[in-house]
Protein backbone atom coordinates (compact mmCIF):
# COMPACT_ATOMS: atom_id res chain seq x y z
CA UNK A 1 0.00 0.00 0.00
CA UNK A 2 1.51 3.49 -0.73
CA UNK A 3 0.70 6.30 1.12
CA UNK A 4 -1.20 8.77 -1.16
CA UNK A 5 -1.52 11.94 -0.02
CA UNK A 6 -5.21 13.06 1.39
CA UNK A 7 -7.67 13.94 -1.70
CA UNK A 8 -11.13 16.30 -1.26
CA UNK A 9 -13.49 16.23 -4.02
CA UNK A 10 -15.24 18.72 -5.37
CA UNK A 11 -18.72 18.01 -7.77
CA UNK A 12 -19.07 20.96 -9.66
CA UNK A 13 -21.48 19.20 -12.21
CA UNK A 14 -24.41 20.35 -12.74
CA UNK A 15 -24.14 23.77 -11.65
CA UNK A 16 -24.30 27.65 -13.86
CA UNK A 17 -21.36 28.77 -15.34
CA UNK A 18 -19.17 30.29 -13.32
CA UNK A 19 -19.77 28.64 -10.66
CA UNK A 20 -17.79 25.77 -11.05
CA UNK A 21 -14.79 27.87 -11.37
CA UNK A 22 -15.99 30.04 -8.48
CA UNK A 23 -16.13 26.62 -6.36
CA UNK A 24 -13.18 25.59 -7.57
CA UNK A 25 -11.18 28.40 -6.95
CA UNK A 26 -12.84 28.67 -3.48
CA UNK A 27 -11.77 25.07 -2.63
CA UNK A 28 -8.07 26.09 -3.73
CA UNK A 29 -8.10 28.79 -0.89
CA UNK A 30 -8.63 25.92 2.34
CA UNK A 31 -6.48 23.29 0.61
CA UNK A 32 -3.68 22.30 2.98
CA UNK A 33 -0.10 22.01 1.31
CA UNK A 34 -0.03 18.03 1.37
CA UNK A 35 -3.86 18.02 -0.05
CA UNK A 36 -5.07 17.02 -3.20
CA UNK A 37 -7.69 18.34 -5.15
CA UNK A 38 -10.58 16.16 -7.51
CA UNK A 39 -12.88 18.41 -9.21
CA UNK A 40 -15.24 16.76 -11.37
CA UNK A 41 -16.73 19.07 -13.74
CA UNK A 42 -19.42 18.91 -17.29
CA UNK A 43 -16.76 20.03 -19.47
CA UNK A 44 -12.86 20.69 -19.94
CA UNK A 45 -11.60 24.14 -18.56
CA UNK A 46 -9.47 25.64 -19.97
CA UNK A 47 -10.03 28.89 -18.29
CA UNK A 48 -9.18 27.41 -14.84
CA UNK A 49 -6.13 25.51 -16.64
CA UNK A 50 -4.77 28.99 -17.09
CA UNK A 51 -5.67 30.36 -13.86
CA UNK A 52 -3.82 26.91 -12.04
CA UNK A 53 -0.82 27.45 -14.13
CA UNK A 54 -0.82 31.35 -13.39
CA UNK A 55 -1.08 30.05 -9.43
CA UNK A 56 1.66 27.60 -9.77
CA UNK A 57 -0.38 24.69 -9.47
CA UNK A 58 -0.18 20.95 -10.78
CA UNK A 59 -3.18 19.37 -12.83
CA UNK A 60 -3.96 16.27 -14.21
CA UNK A 61 -7.04 16.09 -16.33
CA UNK A 62 -9.01 12.75 -16.85
CA UNK A 63 -12.02 12.47 -19.13
CA UNK A 64 -14.71 10.36 -17.79
CA UNK A 65 -17.12 7.96 -19.72
CA UNK A 66 -19.97 10.01 -19.30
CA UNK A 67 -18.74 13.14 -21.06
CA UNK A 68 -17.59 14.74 -18.13
CA UNK A 69 -13.64 15.66 -16.65
CA UNK A 70 -12.20 14.99 -13.05
CA UNK A 71 -9.27 17.78 -12.75
CA UNK A 72 -6.86 16.74 -10.02
CA UNK A 73 -4.92 19.14 -8.52
CA UNK A 74 -1.75 19.85 -5.74
CA UNK A 75 1.43 21.85 -5.37
CA UNK A 76 4.84 19.99 -5.16
CA UNK B 1 6.60 23.30 -12.98
CA UNK B 2 4.60 25.17 -15.49
CA UNK B 3 5.34 27.91 -17.29
CA UNK B 4 2.67 30.29 -16.50
CA UNK B 5 2.93 33.06 -17.86
CA UNK B 6 3.10 31.02 -21.64
CA UNK B 7 0.53 29.27 -20.32
CA UNK B 8 -1.95 32.19 -19.45
CA UNK B 9 -1.34 33.39 -22.69
CA UNK B 10 -3.96 30.49 -24.11
CA UNK B 11 -6.57 32.75 -22.54
CA UNK B 12 -6.09 36.28 -24.41
CA UNK B 13 -5.65 39.63 -22.49
CA UNK B 14 -9.72 41.00 -21.71
CA UNK B 15 -9.12 43.68 -24.08
CA UNK B 16 -8.39 42.09 -26.68
CA UNK B 17 -12.05 41.19 -26.80
CA UNK B 18 -13.53 43.61 -25.82
CA UNK B 19 -12.05 46.07 -28.01
CA UNK B 20 -14.03 44.54 -30.17
CA UNK B 21 -17.26 44.26 -28.69
CA UNK B 22 -17.19 47.65 -27.15
CA UNK B 23 -17.21 49.52 -30.48
CA UNK B 24 -19.63 47.00 -32.31
CA UNK B 25 -22.97 49.03 -31.31
CA UNK B 26 -22.06 52.18 -32.79
CA UNK B 27 -22.33 50.71 -36.20
CA UNK B 28 -25.78 49.60 -35.44
CA UNK B 29 -25.97 53.51 -34.13
CA UNK B 30 -24.68 54.42 -37.67
CA UNK B 31 -26.43 52.01 -39.51
CA UNK B 32 -29.42 53.69 -38.24
CA UNK B 33 -28.24 57.23 -38.91
CA UNK B 34 -27.25 56.77 -42.15
CA UNK B 35 -30.79 55.23 -42.95
CA UNK B 36 -32.72 58.10 -41.36
CA UNK B 37 -30.76 60.85 -43.62
CA UNK B 38 -31.32 58.53 -46.70
CA UNK B 39 -34.95 58.59 -46.03
CA UNK B 40 -37.98 56.18 -45.99
CA UNK B 41 -37.30 55.49 -49.90
CA UNK B 42 -34.35 53.39 -48.46
CA UNK B 43 -36.48 50.60 -46.95
CA UNK B 44 -38.45 50.46 -50.32
CA UNK B 45 -35.82 47.76 -52.19
CA UNK B 46 -32.62 45.50 -50.72
CA UNK B 47 -30.95 47.11 -53.79
CA UNK B 48 -31.12 50.40 -52.71
CA UNK B 49 -27.38 51.66 -52.09
CA UNK B 50 -28.60 52.88 -48.66
CA UNK B 51 -30.23 49.67 -47.20
CA UNK B 52 -26.66 48.27 -48.79
CA UNK B 53 -24.66 50.50 -46.79
CA UNK B 54 -26.82 49.93 -43.74
CA UNK B 55 -26.96 46.41 -44.00
CA UNK B 56 -22.96 45.55 -44.15
CA UNK B 57 -22.57 48.86 -41.56
CA UNK B 58 -24.94 45.48 -39.50
CA UNK B 59 -23.27 42.47 -41.46
CA UNK B 60 -19.40 43.44 -40.79
CA UNK B 61 -19.67 46.66 -38.39
CA UNK B 62 -21.50 44.67 -35.57
CA UNK B 63 -22.04 40.89 -35.84
CA UNK B 64 -18.82 40.19 -37.52
CA UNK B 65 -17.05 42.55 -35.19
CA UNK B 66 -18.47 41.05 -32.14
CA UNK B 67 -18.22 37.56 -34.10
CA UNK B 68 -14.25 37.68 -34.47
CA UNK B 69 -14.01 39.13 -30.86
CA UNK B 70 -15.85 36.47 -29.40
CA UNK B 71 -13.83 33.64 -31.18
CA UNK B 72 -10.62 35.05 -30.87
CA UNK B 73 -12.06 34.54 -26.81
CA UNK B 74 -13.60 31.20 -27.56
CA UNK B 75 -11.12 29.60 -29.71
CA UNK B 76 -8.19 29.11 -26.99
CA UNK B 77 -11.20 28.46 -24.13
CA UNK B 78 -13.56 26.63 -25.66
CA UNK B 79 -11.06 24.54 -28.41
CA UNK B 80 -7.95 25.16 -27.03
CA UNK B 81 -6.74 26.56 -29.55
CA UNK B 82 -3.85 29.29 -28.64
CA UNK B 83 -3.43 32.06 -30.74
CA UNK B 84 -0.36 33.28 -31.31
CA UNK B 85 0.25 37.72 -30.02
CA UNK B 86 -3.43 37.93 -29.72
CA UNK B 87 -2.84 41.59 -28.91
CA UNK B 88 -0.83 42.34 -31.91
CA UNK B 89 -3.46 40.62 -34.03
CA UNK B 90 -6.49 42.48 -32.53
CA UNK B 91 -4.32 45.38 -34.12
CA UNK B 92 -3.95 43.91 -37.73
CA UNK B 93 -7.71 42.96 -37.97
CA UNK B 94 -9.60 45.74 -35.96
CA UNK B 95 -8.68 49.30 -37.49
CA UNK B 96 -8.80 48.29 -41.20
CA UNK B 97 -12.05 46.37 -40.57
CA UNK B 98 -13.41 49.69 -38.99
CA UNK B 99 -12.08 51.75 -41.64
CA UNK B 100 -13.49 48.98 -44.59
CA UNK B 101 -16.78 49.43 -43.45
CA UNK B 102 -17.01 52.98 -43.08
CA UNK B 103 -15.56 53.06 -46.82
CA UNK B 104 -17.73 50.54 -48.02
CA UNK B 105 -21.20 52.39 -45.95
CA UNK B 106 -19.71 55.65 -47.58
CA UNK B 107 -19.21 54.05 -51.02
CA UNK B 108 -22.87 52.83 -51.56
CA UNK B 109 -24.36 55.77 -50.14
CA UNK B 110 -22.84 58.49 -51.98
CA UNK B 111 -22.53 56.24 -54.80
CA UNK B 112 -19.07 56.89 -55.17
CA UNK B 113 -17.24 54.00 -56.68
CA UNK B 114 -13.64 54.76 -56.23
CA UNK B 115 -14.09 55.11 -52.30
CA UNK B 116 -16.16 51.60 -52.57
CA UNK B 117 -13.13 50.38 -54.03
CA UNK B 118 -10.77 52.00 -51.66
CA UNK B 119 -12.62 49.72 -49.06
CA UNK B 120 -11.85 46.44 -50.41
CA UNK B 121 -7.98 46.02 -49.57
CA UNK B 122 -8.41 46.93 -45.68
CA UNK B 123 -11.41 44.98 -45.51
CA UNK B 124 -9.99 42.10 -47.31
CA UNK B 125 -6.57 42.17 -45.40
CA UNK B 126 -9.04 42.05 -41.79
CA UNK B 127 -10.92 39.53 -42.67
CA UNK B 128 -8.58 37.30 -44.68
CA UNK B 129 -6.23 37.63 -41.89
CA UNK B 130 -8.55 36.59 -39.18
CA UNK B 131 -9.84 33.57 -41.19
CA UNK B 132 -5.98 32.26 -42.18
CA UNK B 133 -5.25 32.95 -38.13
CA UNK B 134 -8.11 31.30 -36.69
CA UNK B 135 -7.93 28.13 -39.41
CA UNK B 136 -4.58 27.66 -38.73
CA UNK B 137 -5.08 27.80 -34.23
CA UNK B 138 -7.97 25.73 -35.19
CA UNK B 139 -5.89 22.87 -36.81
CA UNK B 140 -3.74 22.24 -34.04
CA UNK B 141 -7.14 22.36 -31.38
CA UNK B 142 -6.77 19.91 -28.37
CA UNK B 143 -10.50 19.55 -28.80
CA UNK B 144 -12.88 17.97 -31.38
CA UNK B 145 -16.99 18.49 -31.15
CA UNK B 146 -19.69 19.40 -33.27
CA UNK B 147 -18.80 23.56 -32.28
CA UNK B 148 -15.29 23.01 -33.31
CA UNK B 149 -17.08 21.62 -36.86
CA UNK B 150 -19.31 24.15 -37.33
CA UNK B 151 -16.53 27.29 -35.89
CA UNK B 152 -14.21 25.89 -39.18
CA UNK B 153 -17.52 25.67 -41.25
CA UNK B 154 -18.21 29.03 -40.90
CA UNK B 155 -14.59 30.27 -41.00
CA UNK B 156 -14.33 28.66 -44.50
CA UNK B 157 -18.06 30.47 -45.33
CA UNK B 158 -16.54 34.09 -44.25
CA UNK B 159 -14.07 33.24 -46.44
CA UNK B 160 -15.86 33.03 -49.57
CA UNK B 161 -18.64 35.62 -48.21
CA UNK B 162 -15.60 38.11 -48.02
CA UNK B 163 -14.50 36.68 -52.12
CA UNK B 164 -17.59 36.74 -53.53
CA UNK B 165 -18.05 40.15 -51.68
CA UNK B 166 -14.97 41.36 -53.67
CA UNK B 167 -16.19 40.07 -56.60
CA UNK B 168 -19.44 41.72 -56.72
CA UNK B 169 -17.89 45.39 -55.40
CA UNK B 170 -15.66 45.18 -58.98
CA UNK B 171 -19.00 44.01 -60.84
CA UNK B 172 -21.17 46.99 -58.76
CA UNK B 173 -18.44 49.45 -59.95
CA UNK B 174 -18.44 48.08 -63.90
CA UNK B 175 -14.96 46.23 -63.88
CA UNK B 176 -16.25 43.37 -64.82
CA UNK B 177 -19.06 42.08 -66.32
CA UNK B 178 -20.54 39.24 -64.24
CA UNK B 179 -23.90 39.27 -63.37
CA UNK B 180 -24.57 41.36 -60.39
CA UNK B 181 -27.83 40.19 -58.91
CA UNK B 182 -26.97 36.12 -59.63
CA UNK B 183 -23.45 37.36 -57.40
CA UNK B 184 -25.41 39.17 -55.10
CA UNK B 185 -27.46 36.43 -54.24
CA UNK B 186 -24.72 33.83 -54.19
CA UNK B 187 -22.63 36.38 -51.66
CA UNK B 188 -25.23 36.69 -49.22
CA UNK B 189 -26.58 33.10 -49.61
CA UNK B 190 -23.00 32.29 -47.82
CA UNK B 191 -22.89 35.46 -45.76
CA UNK B 192 -26.37 34.85 -44.01
CA UNK B 193 -26.88 31.11 -44.46
CA UNK B 194 -23.01 29.88 -44.41
CA UNK B 195 -20.78 32.38 -42.10
CA UNK B 196 -24.07 33.53 -39.82
CA UNK B 197 -26.30 30.46 -39.31
CA UNK B 198 -23.62 27.81 -38.79
CA UNK B 199 -21.48 29.61 -36.47
CA UNK B 200 -24.72 30.81 -34.19
CA UNK B 201 -25.95 27.18 -34.46
CA UNK B 202 -22.85 25.83 -33.60
CA UNK B 203 -22.09 28.15 -30.92
CA UNK B 204 -25.51 27.25 -29.49
CA UNK B 205 -24.49 23.44 -29.03
CA UNK B 206 -21.90 24.77 -26.53
CA UNK B 207 -23.24 27.90 -24.69
CA UNK B 208 -27.48 26.92 -24.72
CA UNK B 209 -26.26 23.79 -22.41
CA UNK B 210 -23.93 25.48 -20.96
CA UNK B 211 -25.30 28.73 -20.00
CA UNK B 212 -29.01 28.19 -19.90
CA UNK B 213 -28.51 24.90 -18.03
CA UNK B 214 -30.32 22.35 -20.66
CA UNK B 215 -29.97 19.19 -21.50
CA UNK B 216 -27.48 18.85 -24.71
CA UNK B 217 -28.65 19.01 -28.22
CA UNK B 218 -28.99 15.32 -29.37
CA UNK B 219 -26.15 13.85 -31.47
CA UNK B 220 -28.88 13.05 -34.60
CA UNK B 221 -29.63 16.43 -34.73
CA UNK B 222 -26.27 18.25 -34.48
CA UNK B 223 -24.53 15.52 -36.84
CA UNK B 224 -27.22 16.15 -39.79
CA UNK B 225 -27.09 19.96 -39.65
CA UNK B 226 -23.49 19.60 -39.85
CA UNK B 227 -23.73 17.83 -43.49
CA UNK B 228 -26.83 19.97 -44.26
CA UNK B 229 -25.00 23.28 -43.48
CA UNK B 230 -22.06 22.19 -45.36
CA UNK B 231 -23.47 21.12 -48.18
CA UNK B 232 -26.61 23.45 -48.60
CA UNK B 233 -24.55 26.64 -49.08
CA UNK B 234 -22.88 25.33 -52.02
CA UNK B 235 -26.24 23.79 -53.60
CA UNK B 236 -27.75 26.88 -53.29
CA UNK B 237 -24.62 28.50 -55.40
CA UNK B 238 -24.57 26.20 -57.71
CA UNK B 239 -28.35 26.32 -58.50
CA UNK B 240 -28.30 30.09 -58.42
CA UNK B 241 -25.07 30.23 -60.80
CA UNK B 242 -26.48 27.73 -63.30
CA UNK B 243 -30.10 28.96 -63.04
CA UNK B 244 -31.38 25.54 -61.90
CA UNK B 245 -34.60 26.52 -60.01
CA UNK B 246 -35.43 23.43 -58.75
CA UNK B 247 -32.08 23.05 -57.19
CA UNK B 248 -31.86 26.73 -55.79
CA UNK B 249 -35.57 26.17 -54.85
CA UNK B 250 -35.17 22.73 -52.93
CA UNK B 251 -31.97 24.03 -51.15
CA UNK B 252 -33.12 26.75 -49.55
CA UNK B 253 -36.07 24.62 -48.77
CA UNK B 254 -34.36 21.89 -46.71
CA UNK B 255 -31.76 25.03 -45.46
CA UNK B 256 -34.69 26.37 -43.72
CA UNK B 257 -35.97 23.45 -42.99
CA UNK B 258 -33.13 22.72 -40.94
CA UNK B 259 -32.98 26.33 -39.12
CA UNK B 260 -36.68 25.69 -37.92
CA UNK B 261 -35.78 22.07 -36.39
CA UNK B 262 -32.73 23.83 -34.73
CA UNK B 263 -34.88 26.49 -33.40
CA UNK B 264 -37.69 24.23 -32.08
CA UNK B 265 -34.77 22.39 -30.81
CA UNK B 266 -33.66 25.12 -28.43
CA UNK B 267 -37.11 26.22 -27.63
CA UNK B 268 -37.65 22.54 -26.46
CA UNK B 269 -33.85 22.35 -24.49
CA UNK B 270 -35.40 25.94 -22.71
CA UNK B 271 -37.96 24.72 -21.15
CA UNK B 272 -36.65 21.93 -19.72
CA UNK B 273 -33.64 23.34 -18.33
CA UNK B 274 -32.78 22.57 -14.96
CA UNK B 275 -32.89 26.06 -13.15
CA UNK B 276 -35.61 27.89 -14.64
CA UNK B 277 -34.71 31.48 -13.14
CA UNK B 278 -35.44 34.76 -15.69
CA UNK B 279 -32.40 35.12 -17.13
CA UNK B 280 -31.68 37.80 -19.84
CA UNK B 281 -29.60 35.40 -22.33
CA UNK B 282 -32.32 33.44 -22.52
CA UNK B 283 -34.76 36.18 -23.46
CA UNK B 284 -32.50 37.43 -26.28
CA UNK B 285 -32.27 33.74 -27.79
CA UNK B 286 -35.99 33.27 -27.47
CA UNK B 287 -36.63 36.28 -29.60
CA UNK B 288 -33.65 34.84 -31.49
CA UNK B 289 -35.03 31.24 -31.80
CA UNK B 290 -38.79 33.08 -32.94
CA UNK B 291 -37.06 35.41 -35.63
CA UNK B 292 -35.70 32.01 -37.06
CA UNK B 293 -38.54 30.05 -37.42
CA UNK B 294 -40.46 33.43 -38.75
CA UNK B 295 -38.24 34.11 -41.12
CA UNK B 296 -38.31 29.88 -42.50
CA UNK B 297 -42.34 31.16 -42.26
CA UNK B 298 -42.16 34.22 -44.70
CA UNK B 299 -39.64 32.27 -47.05
CA UNK B 300 -42.20 29.34 -47.25
CA UNK B 301 -44.78 31.76 -48.04
CA UNK B 302 -43.10 33.10 -50.82
CA UNK B 303 -42.57 29.33 -52.22
CA UNK B 304 -46.80 28.82 -51.97
CA UNK B 305 -47.99 32.53 -53.35
CA UNK B 306 -45.36 33.89 -56.03
CA UNK B 307 -47.12 37.76 -55.29
CA UNK B 308 -45.50 37.38 -51.74
CA UNK B 309 -42.25 36.10 -53.10
CA UNK B 310 -42.10 38.94 -56.36
CA UNK B 311 -42.80 41.76 -53.72
CA UNK B 312 -39.25 44.53 -52.98
CA UNK B 313 -40.26 43.78 -49.32
CA UNK B 314 -40.14 40.13 -48.73
CA UNK B 315 -36.42 40.28 -49.22
CA UNK B 316 -36.12 43.64 -46.47
CA UNK B 317 -38.63 41.31 -43.83
CA UNK B 318 -36.33 37.95 -44.28
CA UNK B 319 -33.31 40.34 -44.00
CA UNK B 320 -34.60 42.14 -40.92
CA UNK B 321 -35.77 38.78 -39.38
CA UNK B 322 -32.45 37.04 -40.18
CA UNK B 323 -30.10 39.73 -38.96
CA UNK B 324 -31.41 42.16 -36.49
CA UNK B 325 -34.07 39.47 -35.04
CA UNK B 326 -32.23 35.84 -35.10
CA UNK B 327 -28.14 37.04 -35.46
CA UNK B 328 -28.09 40.33 -33.59
CA UNK B 329 -30.65 38.64 -30.49
CA UNK B 330 -28.43 35.89 -30.19
CA UNK B 331 -25.21 37.75 -30.21
CA UNK B 332 -26.90 40.66 -27.79
CA UNK B 333 -27.54 37.72 -25.92
CA UNK B 334 -24.15 36.15 -25.49
CA UNK B 335 -22.77 39.67 -24.97
CA UNK B 336 -24.59 39.61 -21.69
CA UNK B 337 -22.86 36.55 -20.45
CA UNK B 338 -19.55 36.80 -22.10
CA UNK B 339 -18.17 40.30 -21.21
CA UNK B 340 -19.52 39.81 -17.11
CA UNK B 341 -18.13 36.71 -17.36
CA UNK B 342 -14.69 37.76 -18.89
CA UNK B 343 -14.69 40.78 -16.05
CA UNK B 344 -15.19 38.08 -13.28
CA UNK B 345 -12.81 35.66 -14.82
CA UNK B 346 -9.90 38.47 -15.35
CA UNK B 347 -10.28 39.67 -11.82
CA UNK B 348 -10.37 36.25 -10.55
CA UNK B 349 -6.96 35.55 -12.29
CA UNK B 350 -5.47 38.23 -9.73
CA UNK B 351 -6.53 36.25 -6.67
CA UNK B 352 -8.25 38.76 -4.62
CA UNK B 353 -9.63 38.60 -1.64
CA UNK B 354 -12.59 36.87 -1.10
CA UNK B 355 -15.34 38.93 -1.69
CA UNK B 356 -13.72 41.92 -2.67
CA UNK B 357 -14.47 41.52 -6.21
CA UNK B 358 -18.20 41.68 -8.20
CA UNK B 359 -19.98 38.32 -9.00
CA UNK B 360 -20.88 37.45 -13.08
CA UNK B 361 -24.25 39.23 -11.83
CA UNK B 362 -23.03 43.00 -10.88
CA UNK B 363 -20.82 43.19 -13.83
CA UNK B 364 -23.64 44.80 -15.75
CA UNK B 365 -26.83 46.25 -13.59
CA UNK B 366 -29.55 43.61 -14.47
CA UNK B 367 -32.10 46.64 -14.92
CA UNK B 368 -29.88 48.10 -17.65
CA UNK B 369 -30.28 44.62 -19.59
CA UNK B 370 -33.72 44.32 -19.36
CA UNK B 371 -34.58 47.86 -20.12
CA UNK B 372 -32.14 47.22 -23.46
CA UNK B 373 -34.09 44.05 -23.93
CA UNK B 374 -37.40 45.65 -24.17
CA UNK B 375 -35.96 48.19 -26.43
CA UNK B 376 -34.45 45.85 -29.03
CA UNK B 377 -37.72 44.12 -29.22
CA UNK B 378 -39.70 47.26 -30.09
CA UNK B 379 -37.43 48.06 -32.04
CA UNK B 380 -37.78 45.04 -33.75
CA UNK B 381 -41.40 45.37 -34.52
CA UNK B 382 -40.98 48.54 -35.71
CA UNK B 383 -38.63 48.34 -38.12
CA UNK B 384 -40.76 45.17 -39.21
CA UNK B 385 -43.77 47.34 -39.38
CA UNK B 386 -41.78 50.22 -41.43
CA UNK B 387 -40.96 47.28 -44.45
CA UNK B 388 -45.23 48.26 -44.83
CA UNK B 389 -45.88 51.18 -43.50
CA UNK B 390 -43.57 54.30 -43.64
CA UNK B 391 -44.69 56.00 -41.01
CA UNK B 392 -43.07 53.44 -38.85
CA UNK B 393 -39.69 54.05 -40.26
CA UNK B 394 -38.51 56.91 -38.27
CA UNK B 395 -39.35 55.65 -35.15
CA UNK B 396 -37.83 52.10 -35.76
CA UNK B 397 -34.67 53.96 -36.53
CA UNK B 398 -34.95 55.79 -33.48
CA UNK B 399 -35.62 52.69 -30.79
CA UNK B 400 -33.17 50.89 -32.76
CA UNK B 401 -30.58 53.52 -32.85
CA UNK B 402 -31.29 53.32 -29.01
CA UNK B 403 -31.11 50.00 -28.35
CA UNK B 404 -27.74 49.78 -29.61
CA UNK B 405 -26.76 52.69 -27.56
CA UNK B 406 -28.20 50.96 -24.63
CA UNK B 407 -25.77 48.49 -25.45
CA UNK B 408 -22.48 50.38 -25.64
CA UNK B 409 -23.33 51.83 -22.52
CA UNK B 410 -24.23 48.71 -20.62
CA UNK B 411 -20.78 46.87 -22.44
CA UNK B 412 -18.90 50.38 -21.26
CA UNK B 413 -19.94 49.94 -17.77
CA UNK B 414 -18.22 46.42 -17.56
CA UNK B 415 -15.31 47.71 -18.68
CA UNK B 416 -15.49 50.30 -16.24
CA UNK B 417 -16.31 48.21 -13.52
CA UNK B 418 -13.26 45.65 -14.65
CA UNK B 419 -10.71 49.25 -14.56
CA UNK B 420 -12.03 50.05 -10.89
CA UNK B 421 -11.13 46.36 -9.30
CA UNK B 422 -7.86 46.10 -11.29
CA UNK B 423 -7.20 49.71 -9.93
CA UNK B 424 -8.56 48.72 -6.02
CA UNK B 425 -6.26 45.24 -6.73
CA UNK B 426 -3.24 47.29 -7.24
CA UNK B 427 -3.09 49.22 -4.83
CA UNK B 428 -4.05 47.19 -2.21
CA UNK B 429 -7.58 48.65 -1.27
CA UNK B 430 -9.79 46.57 -0.02
CA UNK B 431 -12.82 47.03 -2.43
CA UNK B 432 -16.84 46.22 -1.22
CA UNK B 433 -18.73 44.58 -4.40
CA UNK B 434 -19.39 45.65 -6.87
Amino acid sequence: MTNLPPERILDARGLEPPEPLERTLEALDTLQPAERLRVLLPREPFPLYAILDRWGYRRQTEALPDGSFAVLIWRD
Amino acid sequence: MALPGLLFEQAPPISVPLRFFLVAPWFGVAAALMLALAGPDSLASRWDPSAVAATHLLTLGVLAMCMIGALMQMLPVVAGAALTRPNRLAWLIQPPLMLGVLLLAWGFTAGRTEILLAALAPLALALFAFVGVALSAMASAAAKNATITAMRLALAALALTVSLGLLAAWTYAGRTGLPLPTLADIHLGWGLLGWIGILVVGVAYQVVPMFQMTPPYPLALTRSLGWLMAGGPAAFSLGRSFELEWLTRGTTMILFAGFALFAATTLRLQRQRRRPLPDITLRFWRVAMVSLLASGAVWLLGLIAPPIAASPRQPLVLGILWLMGFAWSAVNGMLYKIVPFLVWLHLQSQRPPRGTTPNMKQVIAETATRRQALTHETALILLLAACFLRQFFYPALLVGALSFAQVGANLLSAWRCYRLHVRRLSQGVPASSP
